[in-house]
């Protein structure tokens, strides 16, 4: 199947047409909304089977395998902040808390999508594993800590030259704003690990390690079976929120709403290529530059408003949730799928194994 | 029955701003607050409808007139330039000032 009948087919299933359905709910300025506790719910449940499947997965596999994907997951998603940071700071011209913002919004995991992925690989037949629910754990709070660091270092070096050119009288003020960048940080680390998210997203994989397939028996109807029906009623709520950020994108402007189209896609297909050369599988490798081209719009502002608060949140949220999300799950979805079965096909495996031989 | 007079702090601003609110109450010495979400208009536009992160909500707090103006402060000089907020003072009568 190429990929603009993959992408067509995509269109077709619930999740996309429910979404779609939102945006238009939201356009015709219907009172429909998804009420509040459900919506707030809805995450929950999904980092739950999403813990809960990876758990049970990495009972079977061990944890040796997950441990180098991991660490090139960090990897990649440091590297990736960087070079956000240097493009929408040279190129896109914006000041340097914006750019740190989007940076680390780009940088960092979205577990809506990464939930979506997974069922889009289920409609595929496609498995993938497990592990992945781990690495999607560890990579939340690591571009945020990353573009706080940097933030922080950039205002204090700031304070510091201007410590050197009023020289005396304003020291105790100075001294104060300095113990509070450095505060910030152990405190958004302590946040963001105690944060709800990865809370009930390690406890579930703990769980699901501990309970197993057998374990998981009784209550796979609720965390199997009714998955991709949940998924769907969350796609009603970010399709209204979407559709509501429609004239904002007019604010967001030409260089980030491409920023925000080019930059997943490339940092996808690299994640898809750097994970197939690394062993994973076929589904393995599409969550994997899942993992990387999303961007995160229910942790972000929650994190970054505190972080670094200089920063306009208007610009990350609908950015991310506006622009990447729709465009990850309706159209790079596919892309990387077409692009991990053709260098899962014949002939390609070999090379790849070649190169993993020859290089790590 | 004898009325004291006291201050009454009333701030309303972006759920993600309470905390910050709170910790300066805490560092002035201020434990008692009353927060409740709020939704309206303003500049920002329709806030407290959508996603959590878009929630308003009001703080009001009780104190002595002495507190009061190194508290307005420190709200302003610190949270007024990032973050959505709208803070005014009014005067009550309260029972027993003690509490306060």
């Amino acid at each position: 199947m190429d990929v603009f009948n993959l992408i067509q087919s995509n269109l077709l299933t619930p999740i996309i047409l429910f979404f779609l359905f939102g945006i238009i709910a939201a356009r015709i300025k219907s009172d429909l909304k998804i009420p509040e506790a459900i919506s707030e719910f809805l995450p929950i449940y999904l980092l739950a089977a999403i813990g809960l499947h990876g758990g049970i997965e990495m009972r079977k596999t061990g944890f040796e395998e997950m441990l180098v994907p991991m660490l090139v997951a960090i990897g990649l998603s440091l590297l990736f902040t960087l070079n956000h940071y240097q493009i929408l700071r040279r190129l896109g011209k914006f000041n340097i808390f914006d750019s740190y913002a989007l940076a680390s919004t780009y940088g960092a995991v979205g577990a809506v999508t990464f939930s979506v992925g997974l069922s889009f690989l289920k409609n595929q037949g496609v498995t993938s594993e497990g592990y992945l629910a781990a690495i999607l754990a560890v990579l939340e709070p690591v571009a945020f800590i990353l573009a706080i660091f940097l933030t922080n270092m950039a205002i204090s070096k700031q304070i510091r030259t201007k410590k050197q050119s009023f020289s005396g009288d304003k020291v105790s003020d100075i001294d104060m704003g300095m113990k509070e960048t450095k505060t910030k940080i152990s405190q958004v680390l302590k946040e963001s690990i105690t944060g709800k998210a990865i809370v009930i997203l390690l406890g579930s994989i703990v769980i699901g390690y501990i309970i197993g397939e057998e374990g998981f028996e009784p209550i796979s109807i609720v965390f199997d079976d009714l998955f991709t029906g949940a998924i769907v009623i969350f796609m009603i709520e970010m399709g209204i929120i979407a559709g509501q950020r429609l004239e904002d994108i007019k604010k967001v402007g030409i260089f980030l709403t491409s920023f925000a189209i080019i930059m997943p896609t490339i940092n996808g297909i690299i994640g898809v290529l750097v994970s197939t050369a690394l062993g994973l599988s076929l589904g393995g490798a599409v969550m994997f530059g899942l993992l990387l081209a999303s961007a995160s719009f229910i942790a972000a502002p929650a994190v970054l408003r505190h972080a670094i608060p200089q920063a306009n949140p208007s610009l990350y949220i609908t950015s991310a949730l506006g622009i990447t999300f729709p465009y990850n799950i309706i159209v790079l979805l596919p892309i990387m799928f077409t692009v991990s079965t053709w260098v899962h096909g014949e002939g390609s495996i070999d090379l790849f194994n070649y190169v993993t031989k020859v290089f790590i | 029955m004898k009325l004291y007079d006291v201050k009454l702090l009333t701030i309303t601003c972006e759920i993600l701003a309470q905390k910050n609110v709170i910790d300066i109450l805490k560092n002035h010495e201020i434990t008692g607050y009353t927060s409740y979400e709020v939704d309206g208009n303003g500049e920002k536009g329709l806030r407290g409808q959508g996603i959590l992160s878009e929630k308003n909500v009001k703080v009001e707090v009780i104190m002595r007139e002495e507190k009061l103006s190194a508290v307005v402060e420190d709200i302003s000089r610190t949270l007024f330039p990032d973050f959505t907020i709208i803070l005014y003072v009014s005067d009550v009568g309260v029972v027993r000032t003690e509490k306060f």
